[in-house]
């Protein structure tokens, strides 16, 4: 369970609570971030995603560290900016069935949603992506 | 200055790149001489680009790139591949490779290189 803590969710067009999930964090249109007090949501806000580049997988892990982001939640990531972003701090959820970005945000809060384990990145384990 | 290590088992690949850097006055060179000198290396130093050759003498280049994920995934890799682009894309997945490179790599592949790794570091360098 989360008590306090940034959230970031990679999003498509605006994002936002109400809003859809990208299936993959590095060409997002924005991430909305989540801010948690005392197990609530207490703050949601988007930050616009920066150009994506292949190989740059640590735009997105320097932008997001940058931001304070405790927890990330994705359908699918390569084994890179996942490595990078342990290196950081910020814990990696999955969730690859759901597209709405609520109810996995409220499972996440209530300690519902798995850590990414190794065997479910791209390119590793034929993980999905939303 | 951009600090630079080429990872070579054969001097091919690694005289074709040093030749090239030796005009590029913003690049420092290094070079390992197989896969666990190189992880041996980027463990101890910072590189802003880890070069690989496709076959070392201990490992091959993209499991080397693999293993490098473990030790710091923070620096960025480039890799000699004789693949199409779909077979590298496809055997590299999730590695975060910047681009392939030739196994013998000429001044318009590693000014393309340079270029890539630029964009990357103006967002990534604090």
């Amino acid at each position: 369970m989360m008590k306090n803590g940034r959230i970031a969710i990679p999003s498509m067009g605006s994002g936002g609570l109400d809003g859809q999930r990208s299936g993959h964090f590095g060409h997002c249109d924005v991430f909305t971030f989540v801010d948690v007090e005392d197990g609530k949501i207490k703050q949601v806000l988007t930050i616009q995603n920066q150009e994506h580049v292949q190989g740059g997988c640590m735009v997105p892990v320097n932008l997001l560290a940058g931001h304070k982001v405790n927890a990330l939640v994705v359908g699918g990531i390569g084994m890179r900016p996942l490595m990078g972003f342990r290196q950081v701090g910020i814990d990696v959820y999955h969730d690859a069935e759901r597209i709405d970005i609520r109810p996995v945000v409220e499972d996440l809060i209530a300690g519902k949603l798995a850590m990414i384990t190794d065997d479910q990145v791209c390119g590793g384990g034929g993980a999905q992506r939303v | 200055m951009i600090r630079i290590l080429i990872v070579s088992s054969e001097n091919v690949f690694a005289d074709a790149l040093t030749s090239i850097f030796k005009k590029k006055k913003e690049v420092t060179l290094t070079r390992a001489e197989s896969g666990n000198q190189g992880l041996s290396m980027v463990k101890d130093q910072n590189y802003h680009l880890v070069i690989t050759d496709e076959i070392l003498s201990d490992m091959t280049g993209l499991e080397f790139a693999g293993k490098m994920l473990s030790v710091n995934p923070m620096i960025n890799c480039a890799a000699a591949s004789s693949l199409s682009h779909d077979e590298f894309h496809e055997a590299s997945e999730g590695l975060g490779i910047l681009m392939a490179l030739p196994l013998k790599p000429g001044e318009n592949h590693v000014n393309r290189l340079m270029e890539h790794l630029q964009k990357i570091l103006q967002y990534t360098i604090s």
